[in-house]
């Protein structure tokens, strides 16, 4: 295996490393502020399995980090990230749905897809234990937001919806990355190319998360221009 | 098809998993919608996050500044 593409499989576990840390502190904290206002709901109790499960998904992904040679670092801190603006409830639930709804189905996506690839047995056996626990953690964001569009208006996020997605990814996504981050032998060591990448997120956009957000309530038609001007400007620039 | 199908197992199936323990209340009586501006008496809600804020998102008109996402895989 090169050097360079052994360094950017590493980085990628060490950067899923990070993210599966601090969705672990945001899925206890989350479940938390749910209970308080639905005692009734299963969400609470599922986040915080989910809070577990991804204890267990960061050690897994620290472990092939560390395999590929690359150190983890520090996960960022655990802030939630709605709008100062929203209430209590509807902070929450903005931060549910940007980080189940849209993230977590992006992962479910991205995980399905390198699963349908030739993959490393050790790399196979982590992809396949994060799969299976990744489609809960999915579901858990739209069975909230089921709940909440079943008592409320839950439209008023679909002017935030672009600002969740910026969160996501990064501008360079939109960009051409180079001939490293495009080799198809990434896929191998579970890291999807740069191309395939942005496929993968956008078509989970267009066929996933939009008519989700459009089934209960909530228009797509901002984050669709969004996503619209962010690729016209990778075009551009 | 793949996307057909998450759109089955991950939304289809989320909201049967929600609706499975009774609705969701409203926070008592005080509370009947989570429309912007909501909040009051419920707790302070949180501040702009540093996850990933929306600096440089175009495209949508957010209503005021503050909103991020989450990063994955």
């Amino acid at each position: 295996m090169r050097e360079e593409l052994r360094r950017k499989a590493g980085e990628a576990w060490a950067f899923r490393t990070r993210v599966e840390r601090e969705a672990a502190r945001r899925f206890a904290r989350l479940a938390a502020a749910i209970a308080a206002f639905d005692a009734e709901s299963p969400v609470p109790a599922l986040m915080r399995q989910a809070a577990e499960d991804e204890h267990r998904h960061a050690a897994l992904c620290a472990d092939l980090s560390a395999v590929y040679g690359q150190p983890v670092g520090a996960a960022a801190e655990n802030a939630a990230i709605a709008p100062g603006s929203l209430g209590a409830r509807a902070a929450v639930l903005y931060e549910v749905v940007a980080s189940c709804c849209i993230t977590e189905t992006e992962s479910v996506a991205t995980l399905t897809t390198l699963l349908a690839e030739p993959v490393e047995p050790r790399v196979e056996r982590v992809l396949r234990e994060i799969a299976r626990d990744e489609v809960v953690h999915g579901r858990i964001g739209w069975a909230h937001l089921a709940r909440e569009a079943s008592i409320s208006d839950v439209s008023f996020l679909s002017p935030w919806i672009p600002a969740m997605l910026a969160g996501t990814v990064g501008e360079g996504l939109f960009a051409s990355a180079g001939a490293d981050l495009e080799s198809r032998e990434l896929l191998r060591h579970g890291v999807l190319p740069h191309s395939l990448k942005r496929s993968i997120f956008i078509g989970t956009l267009e066929g996933v998360v939009f008519p989700g957000l459009e089934k209960f309530g909530i228009s797509p038609l901002p984050a669709r221009q969004w996503l619209s001007n962010s690729a016209a400007r990778s075009q551009l620039g | 098809m793949l996307f057909k199908k998450l759109f089955q197992v991950l939304v289809v199936g989320g909201a049967v998993m929600g609706a499975t323990s009774g609705c969701s209340t409203p926070a008592g009586s005080r509370q009947t919608t989570l429309s912007k501006g909501e909040g009051g008496g419920e707790g302070v809600a949180s501040d702009a996050g540093t996850a990933r804020t929306a600096q440089g998102s175009d495209g949508g008109v957010a209503p005021d500044a503050g909103g991020g996402g989450v990063m994955g895989w």
